[in-house]
């Protein structure tokens, strides 16, 4: 083992072929050209020649002026945070049931919850308009049926965080050891294993939150116009200011790039704390 | 449940007269375990509620409607009859099928290079493209749809080009149909596909490629006789999430060409958010052929995925 | 000429020397071992010899042919290595069969080479089965099986049943060797175990940082161990510091030297011995004993040194903690030989 250590510290440097270079260099430049394109965009007074003319930050002090635009951004943000802590109270006392009640739930939890992975919006977004549009009863009410269908969006998501940080600690053995102790099991559950679980579910609930970010089916689909979000503003404006939506999309990449990084970070840091308890 | 339960009960009097023994409280401690146990099944209450509510309900919904007749009000197939015989159904059911299938095949070869690439690649080489995989994994949907716009639209920065230096493949680029939403839907495929292979080329082990180099084999012979049956599971399960994510996908397409194009997923919004007049029951059935073409999709990966990983573990 | 000669073989990673300066050759048909600790080089010398990994100065030649920058695929070899070698997506079988393919041999020789290997390393049954499906012993006897099929001119060995456990482990050992012996295939073997280099090898290079510390047949390098590495590396000598032996006997010993006495070669006795011809005869105090195996072994307080002895493990005879015992050190066992930092 030590010497494979020593062979794997001491091989050259692994260096990167020329023909892996380029075939990576492709396709990071397709990926990254439309968005660069955009933020070019964005950021000259025209371009209608092969180069842009006339930087500005224009569109920026416009989009940021723009009442519309904040409303949208903040509508967003409720949703998301509403959303995601609806889906991650639902899934934490679902999950102590798995934990300390009865583990044969577990199969029956992780189908419910990955059926909207396979589904995506456009099938739960008119499932949940057809079901109870017009039924006059609250469930008819758009803002409610649009918080139900984000937290069916990001189950799987939430779920599958949850899922991996508690077995990962062995909560059952935990729950066990603090009922030994005279601890009853919900309490341990909240005061012994919520805690050690509190990075993962921070990791996933980001994850979640930029999936609600970047929602527009859902969104536009169950509320509209009613209640617009920053995707369904992007699309509206799409047609009416180019120069006003590149900064939108850029605005909203940038958020998003943001809450990846800090996903990627926090899960980084976790792997590297497991590495060194191993 | 009944039986469950009674197991449970069991199991937790044995704990507590374990944790009880010597205080003499065993069978209070029994008591109370086993009455706290049901308590908790409460816990799963509200789960179950909302998933009902806005899952399960919904699906039987459109189930529902699917198979209730729009004229003649009676259960019955008349509606997926219509589905399968309408032109514009037929034509988007059969354009969804085909861009998702074209848009997951050309990802998932360009994804499986890519993978290979970073996974030989210096770490830093390997962790600056998957930071860009997983930044651009977000860029889709509307933004997407507008980049593109700006790139290869009617005045689009890529269509200039192509009209002052003749080049007619970029020139004459027709975004807003098939072609665009094959470029775009390849787009959003590749981050998506690279990211599910990169782990399992971990699963590569270095020394099959010197056993295989010390048993004469070709580098051919490497890739088609190892790595490629070896990562076959991998790249199934991948190709069919790609697959069902085309055939899902929205937004993207809605953005660029709203309702105007023969595509299932834009076709069952429109049917229940129609600008005419809602049609909820050929919206259900085509919402059901989304759906039995996802399960189809699936069911036929995991059956070549059993074939490809005979009895072996999974890279 | 040796049939396999290293010829100033050094290979370095960087700033970093693995091999420095190797020289020996390996005789037609030998089991060689190669054994030393872990991160001593031998490993790499293997691998060299493979053609996996290149020389950074020096020469390999394989029976009679500079094989130095040949690559790998050309030189004929068979290498079976640590573990997880096995083609995942193949059953044995078609494991084995892969490097005749490769070679394209005919489909009918394949068939029956197959079948033949695949008995000789007892695996008959297990012709279809997947390597998942497969025991780490099993696995191993795979990859023996798909590298000796190729009939290559040299067989690596690279440490193949370190992840092995013990039973199986000395079934295997003796597998391979009566393989090597049935096809008088040369063979190399790479192992930090010194019971396992002293069950399989007909000759064994000790390695040591880089270097070749010692050469030998087994019985050689056991017995008479030329420095203080090799003398704590192959068996569990007792070692005394200059000072120390002749505190215990009297006798001066050079400076730069420690004396090394197996512990199996002492006497053990309640009584004084009577005939202390040619041995130094000391009195001690059993502190304590452990059964290994058949050995029972006795740690031994003379004044300030600790001894192990050991002796066949027979009931009848047993001494007790705290017992004053008499040890008997035959001269010729006691070897003298150079401490570490004067080497």
């Amino acid at each position: 083992m030590a010497e494979k250590n020593l062979r794997a510290t001491h091989a050259p440097a692994q260096k990167t072929s020329l023909a892996g270079k380029i075939f990576l260099g492709v396709v990071a430049a397709y990926l990254l050209v439309p968005f660069l394109a955009t933020l070019v965009y964005s950021l000259f007074v025209e371009w209608t020649d092969i180069l842009p003319s006339g930087f500005t930050l224009r569109n920026y002090q416009e989009l940021f002026t723009n009442t519309v635009f904040w409303a949208s951004i903040g509508r967003t943000l409720v949703l998301c945070l509403v959303s995601v802590a609806i889906t991650i109270v639902l899934i934490l006392l679902a999950m102590y049931v798995v934990v300390a009640v009865n583990r044969k739930v577990a199969p029956v939890m992780q189908f419910l919850c990955m059926i909207p992975y396979a589904l995506q919006g456009v099938i739960l977004s008119i499932g949940i308009i057809s079901l109870y549009t017009g039924t006059g009863t609250i469930l008819s009410n758009r803002m409610f049926m649009l918080f139900g269908a984000y937290t069916i969006l990001v189950l799987p998501y939430i779920y599958q965080g949850i899922r991996n940080a508690l077995n990962s600690i062995d909560a059952g053995m935990l729950i066990q050891a603090a009922e030994m102790l005279g601890c009853g099991r919900f309490r341990a559950y909240v005061q012994v294993v919520l805690p050690n679980i509190l990075s993962g579910i921070l990791v996933s609930s980001l994850l979640a939150e930029s999936i609600i970010f970047g929602d527009f089916v859902l969104a536009n689909n169950i509320a509209g116009t009613n209640y617009q979000n920053i995707q369904v503003f992007l699309q509206a404006n799409m047609d009416v200011s180019s120069g006003l939506s590149s900064a939108v999309v850029v605005v909203i990449f940038v958020v998003v790039a943001l809450v990846t990084a800090l996903v990627l970070k926090l899960q980084g840091a976790a792997q590297n704390n497991a590495k060194e308890q191993a | 449940m009944e039986n469950t339960v009674t197991i449970g009960e069991k199991d937790a009097g044995a704990r507590g007269a374990t944790a009880a023994s010597g205080s003499g409280t065993g069978t209070r401690a029994q008591g109370r375990a086993g009455s706290r146990r049901r308590l908790g099944w409460v816990a799963i209450v509200p789960f179950f509620a909302i998933v009902a509510l806005f899952e399960i309900m919904p699906l039987l919904q459109l189930a529902l409607n699917s198979v209730i007749g729009r004229d003649s009000e009676t259960l019955g197939l008349e509606n997926y009859v219509r589905v399968f015989t309408t032109p514009l159904y037929q034509q988007s059911i059969w354009n969804s099928v085909w861009i998702s299938l074209l848009s997951a095949v050309v990802g998932i070869v360009v994804a499986f290079l890519a993978a290979r690439f970073a996974h030989e690649a210096s770490p830093r080489v390997r962790n600056a493209f998957t930071m860009i995989l997983n930044m651009m994994s977000n860029f889709s949907g509307v933004p997407l749809a507008f980049a593109f716009m700006i790139l290869m639209g009617n005045a689009g920065v890529l269509t200039l080009i192509g009209q002052r230096f003749g080049i007619p493949l970029l020139a004459n680029f027709d975004l807003y149909g098939a072609d665009g939403l094959v470029i775009m839907y390849i787009y959003f495929q590749i981050p998506l596909a690279t990211l599910l292979l990169i782990p399992a080329f971990a699963g590569i082990r270095k020394s099959w490629r010197e056993a295989a180099t010390i048993l004469q084999a070709s580098a051919f012979d490497y890739w088609f006789r190892i790595v490629i049956p070896n990562l076959m599971p991998s790249i199934l399960g991948t190709l069919s999430v790609l697959f069902s994510n085309a055939l899902a996908a929205y937004a993207t397409a809605y953005a660029l060409v709203m309702n105007n194009y023969a595509l299932l997923a834009l076709q069952i919004t429109s049917r229940f958010k129609g600008d005419v007049q809602t049609d909820a029951a050929t919206g259900g059935a085509l919402a059901v052929v989304l759906i039995a073409l996802m399960v189809v999709c699936t069911l036929v990966n995991n059956y070549f995925t059993r074939r490809a990983a005979k009895g072996r573990e999974l890279v | 000429m040796a049939y396999i000669e290293f010829r100033d073989v050094v290979k370095r990673f960087g700033d970093n020397t693995v091999l420095d300066h190797i020289n020996f050759g390996i005789q037609q048909g030998d089991l060689v071992t190669l054994l030393g600790p872990s991160g001593c080089g031998k490993s790499t010398l293997l691998r060299c010899l493979s053609g996996l990994e290149s020389v950074s100065e020096g020469q390999i030649v394989l029976d009679g042919r500079d094989v130095t920058n040949v690559p790998a695929s050309k030189r004929n070899i068979g290498m079976v290595f640590q573990q997880y070698s096995l083609f995942p997506n193949m059953t044995v079988e078609q494991n084995v069969a892969f490097g005749l393919k490769m070679k394209k041999v005919p489909k009918d020789q394949i068939e029956k080479k197959v079948a033949d290997a695949i008995e000789m390393v007892e695996l008959k049954g297990k012709e279809r089965a997947y390597p998942a499906n497969l025991s780490g012993g099993q696995q191993q006897r795979a990859a023996l099986a798909r590298s000796i099929v190729t009939e290559p001119s040299v067989l690596l060995l690279d440490e193949p049943l370190s992840a092995i456990d013990a039973k199986l482990r000395k079934a295997l050992q003796s597998r391979i060797r009566e393989i090597h012996k049935e096809l008088g295939l040369t063979t190399i073997f790479v192992t930090h175990d010194q019971d396992e280099a002293m069950v399989m090898s007909d000759v064994i290079q000790l390695f040591h940082s880089g270097r070749i510390e010692q050469a030998g047949s087994p019985v050689e390098v056991y017995t008479s161990p030329v420095s203080e590495f090799a003398a704590s590396f192959i068996g569990s000598y007792n070692q005394l510091s200059a000072g120390e032996f002749s505190r215990l006997t009297g006798v001066a010993v050079p400076a730069g030297n420690v004396v090394a006495v197996r512990p199996e070669t002492i006497g053990i006795s309640l009584e004084r011995p009577e005939a202390a011809e040619g041995a130094y005869v000391v009195r001690g105090t059993v502190i304590d004993s452990t059964p290994r195996g058949n050995v029972l072994r006795y740690t031994v307080n003379v004044g300030e040194t600790t001894l192990r002895v050991d002796v066949l493990f027979r009931s009848f005879h047993m001494f007790d903690d705290l017992d004053t015992v008499w040890l008997t050190l035959p001269e010729h066992d006691c070897l003298c030989i150079p401490a570490e930092s004067a080497a």
